[in-house]
């Protein structure tokens, strides 16, 4: 009797499920079809008719909404690619220092990681965006003219010019990134025993050299899990790009979606844009983990 | 000798910088900051632009929430007190909709006129308390056996958790209109909590499931062996040592979900970031960013701090009666 | 019927051709004590898990408290078993969010349908037959070993088993806790307890047991009196067993 009755219940709930599956699905197609939108791509060769700040490959209004969502996502990858690199820099650095032995780095450390978890990401952008850069007035740094030049423009360094929508998101998401990097950072030292710092340090070996040559690769096996899940993290955060104006894959298809009202099939693209960008990340730290575990076993 | 100087040039300058910035916060705090923006417009930050004769409405529920908890930090020595806490806090959040929305006598206030800090507390409470259950029930059904309600669980999970949530809000936006039949409207605060519900739900079961994976199988055999059915076991074997070993996850769900309905200040509510927003579009308050974020940074902060104290009660609570991992 | 388990011909292979029980057939008694040994791996924890269906097996039959089960594994027919046989773990295996007066009597709640009093005033008179009356409010981890061993053999008291089974019940404790749990086990035997128990209790097999069973490699080497296994065991590899653990 017993089993009966489980089979009934799981029997009684995946029809629950597929009766209100159902019911939403005909709501969609009844309402799809009363304003005579339907469902298809065939938009996506229109002509998308605005333009665009900033594109790594050519863009003019006149191209098409797909090249428009193609320079979107191309526009993502740069700045997620950029912020990654820059937060792993803020994470191992504070991260390490929070491992260390000197209390006011410890404290000052911590500082910035409390500080930086407790406040929005959203208002930290807009923060740096404008508080950090519209409202500089003139060069930020008079002696570096040439070199490094920092204004409401943006930033320009060594003749590469990086917009100010661009910096914003830039330093906002590392800045972020950083804080939830160095904890995992600091939890992956703190995993290796205590012996090995003894170790080194009975050998003579440098506090640094220790920590490069002995510690770091004993530590980076329980760091990599938790950098891959960060930086997945840091990939979706980056769609806030939208509050400091910068044409990222979602302000993209915010604005496409405005213009056009195909919003299920703008939403399954986004879909299938972020499943690449996860793709693209995952696997190269899936990578980056097995080289490693085969660099560690010889 | 010279790994120590580069040391030292490393602790003195960051020690500089951090001392430089201090240096240029009190330079600002004492000449050239303007707190008008903040101190003219505190109504509109704790309740938007909630009619001003109804204001007492949205003050008494931040009132009755702060009073909870205060005595949950605070921890009082009434006996009944221990039992009626738990659906006190489950209870101000439905009275909270009530007290806004209306009815039952009190005028209806539409959800539209509905803001600031209030709107923020009530988009996260809300969120929370849908949220929680519907993530328990993914996180069961991620582990049935039942293969069709297993890969639809997962599914559900997995896709919510690879998409941002931004992504979540908008659509939600724009979407749950068009899965609704026709004629039946529902505003944009209510959109907002659906979102928030679908997003928060699917992390809610992954942390539960972590904690359900740290349970040892010896438990399950043990209950098994006693003669208890499926359902029981997990009802009264796993999910209550899975949720507690999720709990300080969970914790850090809760203050993401608080710091993440400042999203909703894109999507057109104006809940605390987004009244502030509309403060700093006004004219008399032009160019007064750093008043305004510092401001809001202060009030988040504080929450935050706020929330992870009560919900640390709550694991220590837990934890003392029920050393989960000592002994299995 | 005077038989509580019959087991005919029972196998179960693991993977690699190996066999964790080979070939398995005996009887126990009701109100009979059986001791089980055999050196580690020799299959003893898995007959034992056979019993009351926490392993499966892959041919013969296997009788116990009157319902009988085959390999198909009928989860019906296991849950009854599991309704009249209690067992008692290595790890004592207590639910740790739950007080000990909780441990005790969930079982008697959700599977006996039992009020919450008519549960608690049996658990507490179990409680008080074992000696820790005092700990009931407590929740385990404030507990011994020797302690939470004997609420766990309480716990598998309050369905009122005809059977109880014991999987190594003393190994996980302190050498000067395993008699308190001997001795409750001692006292369950003398009031006409069914018991199968795997140890390696010399002492106790000598005393309580009716009957040991040797094990090796998941063969039934031999089923005798403790008389005649202690002093005159008829197998080679049961004397060289018996050599061992006497050293």
């Amino acid at each position: 009797m017993k089993m009966r009755k489980g089979l009934w219940i799981q029997v009684l709930v995946l029809a629950l499920v597929f009766s209100l599956i159902l019911v939403l699905v005909n709501n969609i197609s009844t309402n799809l079809i009363r304003s005579g939108l339907g469902f298809d791509f065939g938009w996506l060769n229109r002509t998308a008719g605005f333009a665009l700040a900033e594109h790594v490959l050519p863009y003019s209004s006149s191209d098409n909404y797909a090249w428009a969502l193609l320079i979107g996502w191309l526009n993502s990858l740069k700045v997620i690619f950029a912020s990654l690199i820059m937060a792993t820099l803020i994470g191992f650095f504070v991260g390490i220092l929070s491992a260390g032995r000197n209390t006011l780095l410890r404290f000052l450390a911590s500082l910035y990681v409390t500080f930086i978890r407790q406040i929005p990401l959203l208002l930290q952008l807009l923060f740096w965006y404008f508080v950090g850069f519209l409202s500089i007035q003139g060069n930020l740094i008079g002696p570096f003219k040439g070199i490094l030049n920092i204004s409401n423009q943006g930033i320009v360094i060594l003749g590469i010019n990086l917009s100010a929508e661009f910096s914003a998101l830039l330093i906002g998401l590392s800045v972020y990134s950083g804080a939830y990097i160095s904890e995992i950072v600091r939890g992956g030292i703190q995993s290796v025993s205590r012996g090995q710092w003894e170790a080194f340090r009975s050998l003579g070996l440098a506090e640094n050299i220790g920590l490069i040559k002995v510690i770091m690769p004993q530590a980076l096996p329980a760091i990599l899990p938790g950098l891959t899940s960060q930086y997945l993290n840091l990939a979706k955060n980056s769609t806030l790009a939208i509050a400091v104006g910068y044409s990222d894959i979602y302000a993209i298809s915010d604005t496409i979606i405005t213009q056009t009202g195909r919003a299920i099939e703008g939403f399954i693209l986004l879909l299938i844009s972020f499943f690449f960008l996860n793709i693209i990340i995952s696997n190269c730290m899936e990578l980056l983990n097995n080289r490693l575990l085969s660099y560690q076993k010889h | 000798m010279f790994s120590n100087l580069i040391n030292s040039l490393v602790v003195i300058s960051i020690v500089f910088i951090f001392l430089f910035s201090l240096l240029l916060v009190f330079k600002w705090l004492l000449f050239s900051s303007q707190w008008g923006v903040v101190t003219q417009n505190l109504p509109l930050y704790a309740f938007g632009v909630f009619p001003v004769d109804q204001r007492w409405r949205p003050c008494l529920w931040l009132l009755i929430l702060a009073f909870l908890s205060i005595v949950t930090i605070f921890k009082p020595r009434w006996s009944w007190f221990g039992k009626v806490l738990p659906i006190a806090w489950v209870g101000v959040i439905p009275l909270g909709v009530g007290l806004l929305s209306g009815g039952l006598g009190l005028l209806p206030v539409e959800s539209r006129h509905w803001g600031g800090f209030t709107l923020t507390i009530l988009l996260m409470s809300c969120s929370a308390l849908l949220a929680f259950p519907l993530g328990i029930m993914f996180a069961i059904g991620r582990q049935s056996k039942l293969p069709l309600i297993k890969y639809f669980s997962a599914l559900y999970i997995d896709a919510l958790r690879a998409v941002p949530l931004i992504s979540i809000l908008f659509f939600g936006q724009l979407l749950i209109p068009l899965f609704l039949p026709l004629g039946v409207e529902i505003n944009r605060v209510s959109r907002a909590v659906i979102s928030f519900t679908l997003f928060v739900a699917a992390y809610i079961a992954e942390d539960i499931r972590g904690g359900w994976q740290a349970i040892p199988n010896s438990q399950l055999e043990a209950s098994k062996a006693l003669g208890l059915s499926q359902a029981q076991t997990i009802r009264f074997i796993i999910l209550p040592q899975a949720l507690t070993i999720a709990l300080p996850a969970l914790t850090n769900q809760a203050i993401g979900l608080l710091q993440n309905t400042s999203l909703m200040s894109i999507l057109g509510l104006v809940e605390l970031l987004g009244i502030s927003r509309s403060i700093l579009a006004n004219p008399v308050f032009i160019g007064r960013y750093i008043e305004v974020y510092v401001w809001l940074a202060g009030i988040y902060w504080v929450i935050c701090t706020v929330m992870a104290l009560l919900l640390r009660q709550l694991e220590e609570k837990v934890s003392i009666q029920r050393r989960i991992r000592k002994n299995v | 019927m005077s038989h509580i388990i019959r087991a005919n011909n029972l196998v179960k292979s693991f993977t690699k051709g190996l066999r964790a029980l080979d070939d398995i057939s005996m009887v126990v008694n009701k109100q009979e004590v059986l001791v089980v040994m055999g050196p580690s791996g020799s299959g003893k924890s898995t007959l034992i898990r056979t019993f009351n269906g926490l392993e499966t097996f892959d041919s013969g039959k296997l009788e116990v408290v009157g319902v009988p089960l085959y390999s198909n594994h009928d989860e019906r027919n296991i849950r009854a078993i599991r309704r009249k046989v209690g067992m008692v773990f290595q790890q004592f295996n207590l639910f740790p969010h739950l007080s000990i007066l909780e441990n005790i009597i969930l079982a008697p709640m959700k599977v006996q349908k039992l009020t919450r009093i008519e549960a608690e005033e049996h658990a507490m008179h179990l409680l008080s037959q074992m000696g820790i009356t005092k700990q009931a409010r407590k929740y385990p981890s404030q507990l011994s070993g020797g302690e939470q061993q004997r609420v766990a053999i309480a716990r598998a008291l309050a369905l009122k088993p005809e059977l109880l089974l014991f999987d190594e019940p003393t190994s996980a404790l302190d050498p000067e806790r395993v008699n308190e749990v001997l001795d409750a086990m001692r006292t369950l035997a003398q009031k006409g307890m069914t018991m199968v128990v795997v140890t390696h209790e010399v002492g106790f097999a000598r005393e309580v047991a009716d009957r040991v069973l040797f094990m090796d490699s998941g063969k039934l080497i031999e089923m005798t009196t403790p008389d005649i296994f202690f002093s005159n065991a008829k197998h080679e590899r049961s004397r060289k067993f018996l050599n061992q653990i006497e050293k």
